[in-house]
């Protein structure tokens, strides 16, 4: 039974942590079709900014997390000015943005590694002890990740929902076209869209260095799940694939405990194929003729 | 003093291809003007490069006195020019009043949302009881009213309505024809795609016959009316 | 057939000149380097059959590749199979690992197949390096069955350091340009083929090619399982000329390096990949001194030619010799 309760708990950790990727690639591609395949070192900028202007610059948590957000944030922005705008309405758009900012995430990475080395680095931003729970140990670290990760999707959907700007996103995301006859500037959604996700990527890769460490390949792996867990979910669809990283991270932690944990990654490539063979659009996506 | 819509030699196309050759024509303010002529010759073509969808090769379009080619889609919106394509282009997972809302996203038309939004309500009730739906499940005719109402929304000086009719059950024609001889009536400038020819005769202040990207004949309603030869060349009918 | 000819001519030409390159040439450096070029160009010149003629958006080229590479380092280490025999072994099971996964994701939509392949290869390199439970325990410690981290080394080779001494590189040299002149004489065929054909049909027109009967899946599977082949044997041949197989071969970097010079020579052409190859192995050496930079570098390189030159040098090549032609040429090609 306590076994029962530590996959809820770490599973529902790690759902949480890969949510808050998930929805940022997930909201990319569903506004303007591109694979961001930068996230992952965008992840890693994020994580060792964090590092950066705690340890080095001594700068108070709270703000440390907000130029960590702001300068990934601002990345999002740069990749879309440079990389994405270029090619935009081209032929093969989806395939060549993949090949791009696969190079992207490269150039970043080897940044990264030149400016702060190879050897793993803790990352400051990480809460000790835990809470007993008959007889389950919660570290406190895990239940802030929780919660933060479900607040963020909380205000992420009302901005989607209620907001002016979100409204432009959503119609964007539905109907390019139709959108600009609307007077919404979609330039500018994409921007901001890739922006938005930039920042998530800062969160998430602290979230995922403060359970781990501080590496500059460390979002790669990270990456690659939350791209699962969009196809699972249908890429594209963002409250879906919410739901999706919890299932996953829950069937992440079961495997892990029960068969070992050399062995989730290849378990849940599996799950995936089965999924696309059982529904080639994902769980919660519809079949959508040409999207131009 | 409302402002004439101005087309003046405008090439388009899309990539290699030109469809739009050399077109010049007018749409007075205050009128209604229909766009007839065999399909693929260039009237949704002349409606997407005045909204700025396609860019145009040479050639101007003017609002008055400012220019709105090269303007971009966004901004010729805000100059009050307002297309309701072909086709509809719901926001298929939005409801109804979100997809309204959104035709009243500029600025300028979301300060006046809550009058446009009665206006429309009371212009196709249908819609006021359709509001939480969410527009992918909406048929035909509904969606069609939408589409419509939404480009209302804009409180916008010129709407461009491309084949309203298109699809739509005998029934639901009326409906729109009656909205839209209603909207002649209040003094909006309107351009209207139209594929049966009759009809837009019968309710246009002025009609022009495209033809190969170009203007074949321009003349009033009643005038077409009486040139029945004319169809017969250009629309076989 | 005039455009196959002049392919098949070209290729004449580059196997006569390469063939003569090591005598020219006396360092050894620069003919062991040729050597990784022959390896590179045929994965490339396979990976351009399956994504530029085909249209299959997979980045399985470089697992299929290692799959070789293991296959026939794990015969020789285990069972001291002949390198002859190992490397079609590894070729034929790269054939069956591409065959299940083109069954298991050629049917979905592009950016899927692209996801989906990669993660294919970062499993395999997951478990690979994860792998700490030993399934021999030679002289040296332990041995996991895939080789772990370290990996695979001294499992054999062609025979030529018994037969040509020091000057054993050489003979490699020639095993590699064989297999790279077999490799584009495929993709010539291939591509001239009514099969590629098919592809320029369904490219073109979908609509159309599906309603005369073309079946994309089956041609997709098709190519896909024969291109393995190759890329099968290019993997087997680099463990052989190696002599060292490890999980580096299904690492992300190795897959960027691949990856660029497809981009970077353009796909969809006989000769692109080729260029591509060339171009980058030469902006790999030039580039050695930089050190750390050399990443940020092949990155750049990347991401420039994928944003400012969309269909590569070939394309390029392609447009000039069009505007030097004359308007008439240009005219034509834009009819087309």
């Amino acid at each position: 039974m306590d076994v029962l309760f530590q996959i809820i708990a770490s599973g529902l950790t790690l759902g949480a942590v890969y949510a808050i990727s998930t929805v940022g690639l997930a909201l990319v591609f569903g506004a303007m079709s591109m694979l961001n395949m930068s996230h992952g070192a965008l992840m890693a900028l994020g994580g060792y900014m964090a590092w950066f202007t705690l340890t080095g610059l001594g700068l108070p948590p709270a703000l440390g997390v907000l130029v960590a957000v702001g300068v990934c944030a601002a990345v999002g922005a740069l990749i879309y000015l440079l990389i994405a705008r270029p090619m935009l309405g081209a032929e093969g758009f989806e395939t060549r943005i993949f090949i791009a900012t696969i190079g992207f995430g490269a150039v970043m990475e080897s940044a990264i590694l030149m400016a702060f080395g190879p050897q793993p680095k803790p990352q400051p931003l990480a809460v000790q002890g835990g809470i007993g729970l008959g007889g389950v140990h919660l570290p406190v670290q895990n239940l802030l990740i929780l919660g933060l990760s479900m607040a963020l999707m909380l205000a992420l959907g009302l901005f989607l929902q209620k907001s002016r700007i979100g409204m432009a996103i959503r119609a964007t995301a539905q109907n390019r076209d139709a959108a600009r006859l609307m007077g919404v500037r979609i330039g500018g959604v994409y921007a901001l869209v890739l922006a938005i996700s930039g920042g998530l990527a800062a969160i998430s890769g602290i979230t995922v260095s403060s359970l781990s460490s501080l590496l500059p390949n460390m979002g790669g792996d990270p990456m690659l799940k939350a791209f699962i867990i969009c196809v699972v979910a249908g890429l594209g669809r963002v409250p879906g694939s919410v739901v999706a990283a919890l299932f996953i991270g829950l069937f992440e932690a079961a495997v892990q405990y029960t068969i070992g944990v050399r062995f989730s990654f290849a378990l849940l490539l599996l799950l995936v194929i089965v999924v696309l063979i059982w529904k080639p659009q994902g769980v919660f996506g519809r079949h959508q003729g040409v999207r131009l | 003093m409302p402002d004439d819509l101005v087309v003046s030699h405008l090439t388009a196309g899309y990539g290699h291809q030109t469809v739009l050759h050399d077109l010049s024509l007018r749409v007075e303010a205050g009128q209604l003007t229909a766009l007839i002529g065999p399909n693929g010759h260039g009237k949704t073509t002349l409606l997407r490069a005045i909204s700025g969808l396609i860019p145009a090769k040479s050639g101007e379009i003017r609002l008055g006195e400012t220019r709105i080619s090269g303007l971009g889609a966004a901004a010729v919106v805000a100059r009050g020019i307002v297309h309701v394509p072909q086709g509809d282009l719901l926001f298929p997972d939005m409801t109804v009043l979100e997809n309204l809302r959104m035709g009243a996203f500029l600025p300028a038309a979301g300060r006046r949302e809550k009058a446009a939004l009665d206006e429309v309500f009371s212009l196709l009730p249908k819609l006021r009881d359709r509001q939480t739906q969410i527009a992918r499940t909406l048929s035909g005719g509904e969606r069609r009213m939408v589409g419509i109402g939404r480009g209302l929304m804009a409180s916008g000086r010129v709407l461009m309505l491309d084949e309203p009719s298109l699809g739509l059950a005998p029934i639901v024609i009326e409906q729109i024809y009656e909205v839209i001889s209603g909207l002649r009536q209040a003094g909006r400038s309107l351009l209207l795609v139209e594929e049966n020819a009759m009809r837009a005769a019968g309710i246009a202040d002025r009609v022009h016959l495209l033809d190969h990207g170009t203007l074949a004949w321009s003349g009033t309603g009643t005038q077409l009316s009486g040139r029945p030869e004319l169809l017969e060349t250009y629309l076989g009918v | 057939m005039t455009a196959m000819r002049r392919d098949l001519l070209l290729c004449g030409l580059f196997a006569a000149a390469a063939l003569a390159w090591p005598m020219v040439s006396g360092l050894r450096y620069s003919v062991t380097q040729t050597t990784f070029f022959f390896i590179w160009a045929t994965v490339v010149v396979q990976w351009n059959l399956v994504f530029g003629i085909s249209g299959i958006f997979s980045l399985a080229q470089v697992a299929l590749f290692a799959i070789g590479a293991y296959v026939t380092a794990m015969l020789g280490y285990y069972l001291g199979t002949s390198m002859l025999l190992a490397m079609p072994a590894g070729a034929v099971v790269a054939v069956i690992a591409s065959i299940a996964l083109g069954l298991a994701c050629l049917r979905l939509y592009g950016p899927y197949v692209a996801l989906l392949t990669l993660c294919v290869s970062q499993v395999l390199y997951v478990l690979i390096v994860n792998d700490t439970d030993c399934f021999t325990h030679p002289p040296a410690g332990c041995m996991p069955l895939m080789g772990g981290v370290r990996g695979f080394s001294r499992f054999g080779d062609l025979g030529f350091r018994d037969w040509l001494g020091s000057g054993f590189y050489i003979g490699n040299y020639y095993v590699g340009l064989a297999l790279l002149t077999a490799a584009i004489l495929f993709s010539i065929l291939i591509i001239h083929s009514p099969m590629g054909l098919a592809f320029r049909a369904l490219r073109d027109n979908p609509v159309y090619a599906a309603a005369r009967g073309v079946d994309r899946f089956r041609y997709q599977l098709w190519i896909f399982g024969l291109s393995a082949f190759f890329t099968g044997l290019a993997g087997a041949f680099y463990a052989v000329n190696t002599g060292v197989v490890g999980p580096v071969v299904f690492s992300f970097p190795h897959l960027l390096f691949l990856l660029s010079m497809i981009v970077v020579g353009g796909v969809g052409t006989v000769w692109g990949p080729v260029i591509g190859a060339v171009v980058l192995m030469v902006a790999d050496e030039l580039m050695r001194e930089l050190g750390d930079f050399r990443d940020i570098g092949m990155g750049l390189i990347l991401v420039g030619c994928v944003v400012l030159m969309p269909k590569g040098l070939s394309g390029l090549f392609q447009s000039l010799s069009a505007r030097l032609a004359g308007p008439a040429a240009s005219a034509a090609e834009k009819a087309k």
